[in-house]
């Protein structure tokens, strides 16, 4: 436990956060999700859109990892273990937020008893499950130094991981109900923001761990590690913008969507991640030389994690401006108004604020059971780590 | 087969709402809540006309649960709690319902509401149909088509009800029943056909 003892006062204000949460969470169980802002016109809010964010903030450190294996890059395989202990918290973090989300939660079992096949949401929970007994399983055998077993798992996790992303947004892109989610690239922008900013997230993890002497990360793979955030970004901006062209060019339903989007309410969160989460962080990372800067790798990583963060609140939130029938019944609030709308709660923030203080808390317990022994080991003998790698590539051909 | 459907005549419509509050009774809908609503159209408030004076219209559509024949709500729903009934019905087994909203999120008629809180009924009981069961927190509702009353041969109360005879309740699966004849011969259409879910209520002018 020496993360969590050494950092007493961050122990302390994650843990007060983390009990303030599962406070909050029991309010809402006992009043109902009445105690949060959503309403039948907006029927889901903050906790959705941090469930799409976590899923995605997991992605990072699986696919790093597993690429490790997959791909041959042999650099990555050094913060293999980090990267899998921040996906699996990141995981939980996800799942718990689908289960905050639960009106009756009470009557969950019938998922397991009668489960329907042709649900995004039952195929969502079958991925989730397998991808984090996936990264248990990894963490499992690179704690125990089973390289073999590490290599071979490593040809599933990378699938899945795409998988993950994948399904979490069939959840929105399947409905053709809703215009703004209603899309083929809903998939490969999940993909592509889940590689941003898990990628991000990792590097800010790495570097943490770097300032506080627990983990140590060679300067130049945070820098090969930005390169590749940065090559990620264009990929998320140039599907976004591919998404943006298409609602607007007809001048249709879409062009409607996309003035909520871009001038309407959701604009504020649309705008903060076209600039702030995709355009500055990419011109800060495309040149060589910032990506040696680690106070520049570190800003950009934020930027692009808050980034992202706003972009699932455009995503979501979009959705639910326009109804396509003004006024029905599913919408209303009272009897005479025609539609709603949607602020988060001081219930909601406080359970969004708890989770991941409590996935941090994780993230410190794990790592201190499974990043300080690996770090002790890796200073103690005199073999030198490039030999290692050598030894394991061998291994692995 | 039986395949249970409406017709609506949006001529006679004449936005007094007795549907809906016929609809209210009957199925216990709780306050803040309703499973049915006549909809001025194009207006942002009830009741407005669109337009600019002298140049003024005021249009009214009834709309509730569309029974589609290709419900959009069925599918995404992962506990199957809503289900396609014998009579072409879509239903909710609400003891199912494990309250993730999905089908609301799926509904392209917004169709659908959700009990936020413990439901509150003013007066404080049950009132409506005895039949009816009762809903609580966390599950989601909806117009069944008068379940209860259509299983015992009754017409839904929104139907009975109507002062102008709007509505117009039978099988269509039957090429005989008074709906199957209106919706041919009136050439009746359906709501946002373009989203493909067939909906079971036909409306015409």
């Amino acid at each position: 436990m020496q993360l969590l003892t050494k950092n007493k006062l961050l122990t302390g204000i994650f843990a007060v956060l983390g009990v303030a949460g599962i406070a909050a969470w029991a309010y809402q169980l006992a009043g109902g999700l009445g105690v949060t802002g959503m309403s039948n016109a907006n029927s889901w809010g903050l906790y959705i859109a941090m469930f799409m964010f976590f899923v995605g903030l997991s992605a990072g450190g699986l696919i790093v990892a597993s690429s490790a294996s997959v791909f041959h890059i042999t650099e990555y395989k050094k913060v293999a273990m980090p990267a899998i202990i921040l996906s699996t918290v990141c995981i939980c973090c996800a799942g718990a937020f689908v289960l905050i989300d639960l009106g009756g939660i009470q009557r969950i079992w019938h998922l397991f008893a009668s489960p329907n096949a042709s649900s995004p949401l039952v195929w969502d929970i079958c991925v989730i499950t397998l991808y984090l007994f996936i990264n248990v399983l990894y963490l499992h055998f690179m704690h125990k130094g089973a390289e073999r077993a590490v290599s071979v798992l490593s040809r599933f996790a990378l699938p899945t991981a795409v998988l993950v992303h994948s399904v979490t947004a069939w959840i929105f892109g399947l409905q053709i109900a809703k215009e703004g989610w209603f899309s083929a690239i809903m998939a490969p922008i999940f993909v592509a923001s889940a590689m941003d900013s898990g990628l991000a997230l990792l590097l800010i993890v790495l570097i943490v761990l770097n300032a506080a002497k627990l983990f140590e990360t060679p300067k130049k793979l945070i820098a090969s590690l930005a390169g590749l955030l940065a090559t990620c970004i264009a990929i998320d901006g140039f599907l976004i913008f591919c998404e943006v062209i298409t609602m607007a060019y007809p001048g249709a339903e879409g062009a409607a969507t996309l003035a909520v989007m871009v001038s309407g309410p959701t604009a504020p969160f649309f705008w903060a991640e076209v600039v702030g989460g995709l355009l500055v962080p990419f011109l800060m990372l495309v040149f060589a030389k910032n990506r040696q800067n680690t106070a520049l790798v570190t800003v950009a990583s934020v930027l692009v994690v808050a980034g992202v963060l706003c972009k699932r609140l455009w995503l979501l939130l979009t959705a639910f401006v326009i109804p396509n029938i003004v006024g029905a019944p599913g919408i209303m609030s009272d009897a005479w108004m025609m539609g709603g709308s949607y602020a988060p709660t001081a219930i909601e923030f406080l359970i969004v604020l708890g989770v991941p203080s409590l996935g941090a808390l994780a993230f410190m317990a794990i790592g201190s059971k499974l990043l300080v022994p690996a770090m002790a080991k890796e200073h103690a003998p005199a073999r030198s780590s490039a030999a290692a790698d050598l030894d394991l590539e061998a291994q692995v051909a | 087969m039986t395949k249970l459907g409406m017709a609506i005549s949006l001529d006679r419509c004449i936005g007094c709402q007795t549907c809906a509050n016929a609809c209210k009774m009957q199925n216990s809908v709780p306050m803040g809540m309703q499973w049915n609503r006549v909809v001025t159209e194009g207006c942002d408030v009830m009741d407005d006309a669109h337009g600019t004076y002298p140049d003024l219209s005021r249009t009214y559509l009834p709309i509730a649960c569309q029974h589609c024949e290709n419900p959009a709500c069925l599918k995404v729903c992962p506990t199957g709690a809503t289900y396609k009934d014998d009579k072409g019905r879509v239903e909710i087994d609400y003891d199912n319902c494990i309250g993730c909203r999905m089908c609301m999120a799926a509904c392209p008629y917004n169709a659908r509401s959700f009990n936020w809180e413990d439901p509150v009924r003013d007066p404080d009981f049950k009132y409506g149909d005895k039949d009816v069961p009762v809903r609580t927190k966390g599950m989601v509702e909806k117009c069944t088509l008068c379940k209860e009353r259509t299983d015992r041969d009754q017409e839904p109360m929104c139907v009975k009800c109507c002062p102008t005879k709007a509505r117009v309740f039978g099988d269509l699966d039957d090429p005989k029943s008074a709906v199957s004849q209106l919706i041919r011969e009136k050439r009746a259409g359906v709501l946002l056909e373009e989203k493909g879910t067939k909906p079971q209520v036909h409306y015409f002018d």
